[in-house]
C-alpha cells in the first residue's frame, strides 16, 4: 500500500543563540510524515527531539530549512497563520498535561474546541478516552493517567491532522503509561489520525510503524517496523 | 460563555481581596468625579436660573451722587435695557451684645420691588418694604442672627438709632456669598448683613432726597459691554463715578464662579489620580498573573489562541476591575448628586433648579476607566507576547540569577546584614514596579501635603497681612472725608497708643485699554502701621510722588516698576494724574495700591481732608466710639482674627477629607503590593522558614521593604507635592486673594507622618496573611 505524505521536513534546522554561545538544537533533519501514521522519536537527552516536535507542531520557527503540507510552506508563515494553522491541523499533548486548573476535564477540552470549525462531538471523545463519568471534575480531582487522557481528548477534540505528544508517558507509571498509548493507539486506528511521539523508552518504538531515532541534533536512523505490536503487549 | 473567560471569572473568584480592594478605588475615582461633576453642573445651572429669575444686573455703578431723574435718561444709551437706582449705605447695627460689631448695610428698593436685582422669597421672587419702619432683611443674615419677622432692628445712623421692623426675609442674587468686601477672607453672615429699606426713608435718612449713589445697568444681551462702560463713563462723569463693577467682578458672584471652578476642578483630579494608582495596582497584579500563568499561556497559544486574544483574556481582568468599580462608583455618585447638589444649594441660599443627571459623564466615566484599565492592562501584560508556545513545554523557567549592580561594590555589599541584602536584592530585582509603586505612593504623599499647604497658607497669609504688613489694631472709617485735625479729638476722646490719618478711596488705575478699580490708600510716608515688602522679599518705603501696587494689579494693568499709569478721578473738578509704579509689594488679602498721604491729597482730593484712620490702642475702641458721629465703620483686626478662627476650624474638616483620600491610595498600595508579594515569594518565605527564620523574621523583612518603599516615595513626594502646592497657588490666587507660595518643612514632615501612618495600617491588615502562610505547602504546591 502506497502511503499519502502528509507533511515533507527538508533540511530543517534549529540555532539558540543564547549571549555568545549558540547551540545548534537541531542539525538539517529530513524526513516525510505520512497519513495516518504512527511514529515514535526515540533519542537520549538534549538531541533535538522536542525542539524537532515543536517546529513540526508550528510552535516555532526553525533556523533553515522548509516544512511542506502539502504545497503550503509551513516556515514561511507569519505569526497569525502558524496560530491558525496550530488551532486547525496540530493536536498538543504534553509531559505535564498542562491542563487549565481551574477549568474542569469538558471545559478544557471546550477550551480548544470551541475555535475550532471542524471540532469532534465532545461527549464522544470524552467518552472515547473512558472519561464520560468525570468530565465535570476540575484536574486537581483527577489522576496523572486520567489527566493525560483529557489532555488527549482536548488534542483529539480539534479534530486534527496530527497529534504531536512530547513524552505523554514520561510522569506516569507502567500501568497508566500502557493505557494512554493504547488510547493514542486506538485514535490512530479509529480516527485515522497521524500521530507522533516522543519518548526515551526503547520498548515504545515497538508499537511505532516508523521509529525516528536522533543524536546530538541529527536524525541517526529511520526505521520501518513491518509487524507493529499492539501497546498492550509491550513490556519495559 | 467562552471557555477562556470562564477561567477568567473563576480567576477573579480566587482573588476577591485584591480584586475588592482594587475596585473600590476605581469606584471613589468615579464616585467623586460623576458626584461632583454633576453637582457642579446642577450648581451652575441653579445660579443661572436664580440670576434670570432675580433678573440680576450686568453692572452696578457706584458713584457719589446722581439725581433721579437723570437715571431714567440712561436707558438712551445704545445697549442698555433698563436701569434701577439705589442708595447703598453701610452701618453699624446696635445689638444686644455691647463687645459685637455687627455691620449692615441698607440698601434702598423701590415700592414695587423694582426690576433688577428682585428679591427672592420662597414664595415669589421681588418684593419690597411697604412702609418707612420697615425693612426686609436678608436670608443668611436673619439666619445667623435668628432674627424673625417682625423682629426689630436697630441700625444707628449718623449716631442715632433708628427702630425699624422686619417685615419680611429674603434672599438676594447679588448677595449668595455675603461678604463686607474685598478684604473679607470668608463670609461671617453674623457679622455683617443686609437690610432693604424704602426709597423714601433712604433718601430722608441719609440726605439723598432725589437723587441715588448706586446704579443697577442691564444691558441688552448681544452688546460690547466695555462700549457701554465708555458711554457711562462719559455721562455719569460729573456725578462722580466711583467704580463700575461687571457682574463678572462683582464679589458675591467672583467667590461663588471660584467655589464652582474649584468642585469641578476636585471632579477632574482627584479620580485621575485614584485611577492612576488603580492602573499601577492592576498593571502589578496582572504581571504577577501573567508570570504564574505562563505555562497556561503556552498552552493557549499552542492549542492556537492568537496573541491578541489571550492579551485580551488578561485585559478583561483588569477591565472587569475597572468595570465593576465603575458602575458602583457611578451609581453611588448618581444616588448622591441629588443630596449634595440640594446640600450646597441650601448653603448658597438659591432655590435648586431641578436635578439633572448628564449622561455624557457616565459616557466619560465609563471612557476614562476603560482607557485606564487597557492601558494598566497592557502594561501588566505585556508579556503575554513574548511568551511562545513552546513555553508551555518547559514547566518552569528559572529566573535570570544576575548580580544586582550594588552587589558588584563587594566592600559596601559585604557589610550589608543578610535581612537587608534581600530587601535591597528584591528592591533592585524590580525595579520597574519598585518606581511605579514610589510613584503611587509619592503621589498619596502629595495628596497629603495640599491640604496641609493650606490651612498653612491661610495661617501665615492671615498673620502676615494683618502682624507683619498691616499693624494697627483698629481701622476707622468716617462717613465723609474730614478734616486732619479730626486726629486731635479722636486722640482726645479715646484712649490710642498712635493714630495715623489715612485716605481710601476708590479709583480707576488705567495703563493703555487695560483698566482696574481698586482702592487707593494713602498713608504717610513714615508710617508705623504699614509695611511693604517687594517680590524678591525687600522692605521697600513709599516715594514722595509714585505708588505702589499689588503684584496682581501690576499683571492685570500688564505694567512693571518705573511704568506710568493713569488714576483717573472721578471726583468732579478733579484731573485724572500720570504716576509712576515705584514698586510692586505683596499683599494676599485684597488689591490695593498705596501712595504717600501727602501726595493723594494734593492730587487726588482736597487739601488736609482724610477718610479715616488707622490706631493702635489696648481699649475697646467699638466700646468707646459707639455713640460718635460721622464714623461708618471700626474695623478691628481682633474681630477678623476670631471669624478666621472659625473658618479654619471648618477648614480642618476638609482637610480631614482630603488626607483620608491621599490615605486610601497609600493604602491600597501597600496592602496589595504586600498581597501580590507574599504570593509571589511564597517560595523563598518557606525557604527562609526552613533556614530557622521565624515568621517574624518574614515579616520584618517585608515591612523593611515597604518603609524603605515609603522613604524614598516621601522622598520623590517633596518636589511632587511641591508642584501640586504650586497648581493649587495659582488656581486660587484672583484678584481678591493671593495664596503665599511657602514650603514649609512642617507641611512635607505632616504629610510624611500621615503617609507612614497608612503604610502601617495597611501592613497591619497584611499581617494575617504573612502569618498563615504555612511554608510546607507553599514548598509542595507545584504549578498547575
Ligand atoms: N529555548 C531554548 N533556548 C536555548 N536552548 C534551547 C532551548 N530549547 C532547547 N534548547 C537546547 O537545545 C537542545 C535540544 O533540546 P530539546 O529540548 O530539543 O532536547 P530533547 O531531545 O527534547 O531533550 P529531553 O529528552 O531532555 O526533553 C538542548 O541542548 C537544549 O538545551
Ligand atoms: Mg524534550
Amino acid at each position: 500500500m502506497q502511503k499519502k505524505v502528509l507533511m515533507k521536513v527538508e533540511n530543517v534546522s534549529k540555532d539558540y543563540v543564547m549571549g555568545e554561545v549558540t547551540v545548534n538544537a537541531l542539525r538539517g533533519a529530513s524526513f516525510e510524515i505520512y497519513e495516518s501514521e504512527f511514529i515514535v522519536i526515540l533519542g537520549p537527552s538534549g538531541s533535538g527531539k522536542s525542539t524537532l516536535l515543536n517546529i513540526i507542531g508550528g510552535m516555532d520557527l526553525p533556523t533553515e530549512g522548509k516544512l511542506f503540507l502539502g504545497n503550503e510552506e509551513i516556515n514561511k508563515y507569519n505569526d497569525r497563520k502558524l496560530t491558525a494553522y496550530r488551532r486547525d491541523k496540530v493536536g498538543f499533548v504534553f509531559q505535564f498535561y498542562n491542563l487549565m486548573s481551574n477549568l474542569t476535564a469538558k471545559e478544557n477540552v471546550e477550551l480548544a474546541t470551541e475555535m475550532c470549525k471542524n471540532a469532534l462531538n465532545i461527549n464522544e471523545v470524552m467518552e472515547a478516552v473512558e472519561l464520560g463519568h468525570r468530565k465535570d471534575h476540575f484536574p486537581s480531582q483527577l489522576s496523572g493517567g486520567e489527566q493525560q487522557r483529557v489532555a488527549i481528548a482536548r488534542a483529539v477534540a480539534k479534530n486534527p491532522l496530527m497529534l504531536l505528544c512530547d513524552e505523554p508517558t514520561g510522569a506516569l507509571d507502567y500501568k497508566t503509561g500502557i493505557l494512554v498509548l493504547s488510547l493514542l493507539h486506538k485514535i490512530n486506528q479509529q480516527y485515522k489520525k497521524t500521530v507522533v511521539i516522543i519518548t526515551h523508552n526503547m520498548a515504545i518504538g515497538d508499537m511505532a510503524d516508523r521509529v525516528i531515532k536522533m543524536g546530538s541534533g541529527r536524525i541517526v536512523e529511520i526505521k520501518k517496523n513491518d509487524a507493529p505490536i499492539p501497546p498492550e503487549r509491550i513490556e519495559w | 460563555m467562552k471557555k477562556l473567560d470562564l477561567r477568567l471569572m473563576r480567576m477573579l473568584r480566587r482573588s476577591k481581596g485584591q480584586f475588592i480592594s482594587v475596585a473600590v478605588i476605581v469606584a471613589v475615582a468615579l464616585c467623586i468625579y460623576i458626584l461632583f461633576s454633576t453637582t457642579s453642573t446642577n450648581l451652575e445651572n441653579s445660579v443661572e436660573q436664580y440670576y434670570e429669575m432675580t433678573n440680576i444686573s450686568y453692572l452696578t455703578i457706584e458713584l457719589v451722587r446722581i439725581p433721579q431723574g437723570v437715571t431714567e435718561d440712561l436707558v438712551s444709551i445704545e445697549g442698555i435695557r433698563n436701569v434701577q437706582g439705589r442708595i447703598s449705605v453701610d452701618v453699624p447695627l446696635e445689638v444686644e451684645d455691647d463687645n459685637e460689631k455687627v455691620n449692615i448695610r441698607l440698601i434702598s428698593l423701590p415700592d414695587d420691588g423694582g426690576d433688577i436685582n428682585k428679591l427672592f422669597t420662597e414664595q415669589k421672587a421681588g418684593m419690597g418694604p411697604n412702609d418707612n419702619d420697615s425693612v426686609i432683611l436678608l436670608e443668611q443674615f436673619a439666619k445667623a442672627r435668628n432674627i424673625k419677622t417682625g423682629d426689630i432692628i436697630t441700625p444707628r445712623i449718623n449716631g442715632r438709632i433708628y427702630r425699624l421692623k422686619v417685615s419680611g426675609i429674603a434672599s438676594s442674587s447679588e448677595f449668595v456669598y455675603l461678604m463686607e468686601n474685598e478684604q473679607t477672607i470668608m463670609p461671617a453672615p453674623e457679622k455683617f448683613g443686609v437690610a432693604y429699606i424704602s426709597e423714601d426713608f433712604a433718601q430722608s435718612v441719609f440726605g439723598y432726597k432725589g437723587s441715588f449713589n448706586e446704579m443697577l445697568v442691564k444691558t441688552k444681551t448681544n452688546v460690547d459691554i466695555d462700549d457701554v462702560i465708555d458711554s457711562l463713563e462719559q455721562k455719569l462723569d460729573k456725578y462722580g463715578i466711583k467704580k463700575i463693577i461687571k457682574l463678572e467682578d462683582q464679589l458675591s458672584n467672583d467667590i461663588l464662579k471660584q467655589e464652582l471652578d474649584g468642585i469641578e476642578m476636585m471632579s477632574n483630579i482627584i479620580p485621575v489620580m485614584f485611577l492612576v494608582v488603580a492602573a499601577i495596582i492592576i498593571s502589578i497584579m496582572l504581571s504577577r498573573i501573567v508570570n504564574n500563568d505562563r505555562m497556561a499561556i503556552g498552552v493557549l497559544k499552542a492549542l492556537g489562541y492568537g496573541n491578541n486574544k489571550v492579551l485580551f483574556h488578561y485585559i478583561k481582568y483588569s477591565l472587569a476591575i475597572g468595570l465593576t468599580g465603575a458602575v458602583i462608583g457611578i451609581s453611588v455618585g448618581i444616588l448622591l448628586a441629588g443630596p449634595i447638589s440640594r446640600y450646597y444649594t441650601v448653603f448658597f441660599n438659591i432655590p435648586l433648579a431641578g436635578l439633572k443627571i448628564e449622561y455624557s459623564y457616565i459616557f466619560y466615566g465609563m471612557l476614562l476607566t476603560c482607557i485606564f484599565c487597557t492601558a494598566s492592562g497592557l502594561l501588566g501584560a505585556r508579556r503575554v507576547i513574548r511568551i511562545l508556545p513552546a513555553d508551555s513545554m518547559r514547566p518552569e523557567a528559572p529566573k535570570s540569577g544576575k548580580r544586582t549592580f550594588i552587589e558588584q561594590v563587594t566592600i559596601f555589599w559585604k557589610h550589608v546584614p543578610f535581612s537587608w541584602k534581600m530587601v535591597i536584592r528584591n528592591i533592585l530585582r524590580n525595579k520597574k514596579r519598585f518606581a511605579f509603586l514610589v510613584l503611587g505612593l509619592a503621589m498619596a504623599f502629595g495628596i497629603n501635603t495640599v491640604p496641609l499647604y493650606m490651612k498653612d497658607a491661610m495661617m501665615s497669609m492671615f498673620e502676615l497681612q494683618y502682624g507683619e504688613y498691616q499693624k494697627m489694631d483698629y481701622t476707622i472709617q468716617f462717613t465723609k472725608p474730614q478734616n486732619k485735625n479730626v486726629i486731635i479729638d479722636l486722640n482726645n476722646l479715646i484712649d490710642a497708643d498712635k493714630i495715623e490719618p489715612r485716605i481710601e478711596y476708590p479709583f480707576e488705575l488705567a495703563k493703555g485699554w487695560r483698566n482696574m478699580t481698586v482702592n487707593v490708600i494713602g498713608v504717610p510716608r513714615q508710617t508705623a502701621f504699614h509695611k511693604f515688602v517687594d517680590m524678591r522679599g525687600n522692605v521697600i518705603i513709599l516715594p514722595n510722588r509714585g505708588v505702589f501696587i499689588t503684584e496682581a494689579i501690576a499683571e492685570e494693568l500688564n505694567v512693571g516698576k518705573g511704568d506710568t499709569i493713569t488714576i483717573k478721578n472721578f471726583i468732579p473738578g478733579k484731573k485724572d494724574i500720570e504716576i509712576k509704579v515705584a514698586g510692586i509689594f505683596r499683599q494676599y488679602l485684597g488689591a490695593n495700591a498705596y501712595i504717600n498721604i501727602e501726595a493723594m491729597e494734593e492730587l487726588l482730593l482736597e487739601k488736609q481732608l482724610i477718610t479715616g484712620v488707622s490706631i493702635e490702642t489696648q481699649a475697646d475702641l467699638k466700646e468707646e466710639l459707639k455713640d460718635a458721629a460721622n464714623i461708618s465703620a471700626v474695623n478691628s483686626v481682633d474681630d477678623m482674627y476670631r471669624a478666621f478662627s472659625e473658618y479654619m476650624d471648618l477648614m480642618l474638616l476638609a482637610i480631614g477629607f482630603y488626607m483620608l483620600f491621599g490615605g486610601i491610595l497609600g493604602f491600597a498600595l501597600i496592602y496589595n503590593s504586600t498581597i501580590i508579594a507574599i504570593s509571589e515569594r511564597a517560595m523563598e518565605f518557606a525557604t527562609l522558614r526552613i533556614m530557622g527564620f521565624d515568621k517574624k523574621d518574614v515579616y520584618g523583612m517585608i515591612s523593611r521593604e515597604n518603609f524603605v518603599m515609603a522613604g524614598i516615595a516621601i522622598i520623590v513626594g517633596i518636589p511632587l507635592g511641591a508642584g501640586m502646592i504650586k497648581g493649587m497657588v495659582e488656581s486660587f490666587s484672583s484678584d481678591i486673594m493671593t495664596l503665599p507660595f511657602l514650603l514649609s518643612p512642617d507641611t512635607f514632615i505632616q504629610a510624611a507622618v500621615a503617609t507612614i501612618f497608612f503604610v502601617v495600617i495597611a501592613q497591619l491588615a497584611t499581617l494575617k496573611k504573612i502569618y498563615n502562610l504555612d511554608f510546607i505547602d507553599a514548598l509542595k504546591s507545584r504549578i498547575s
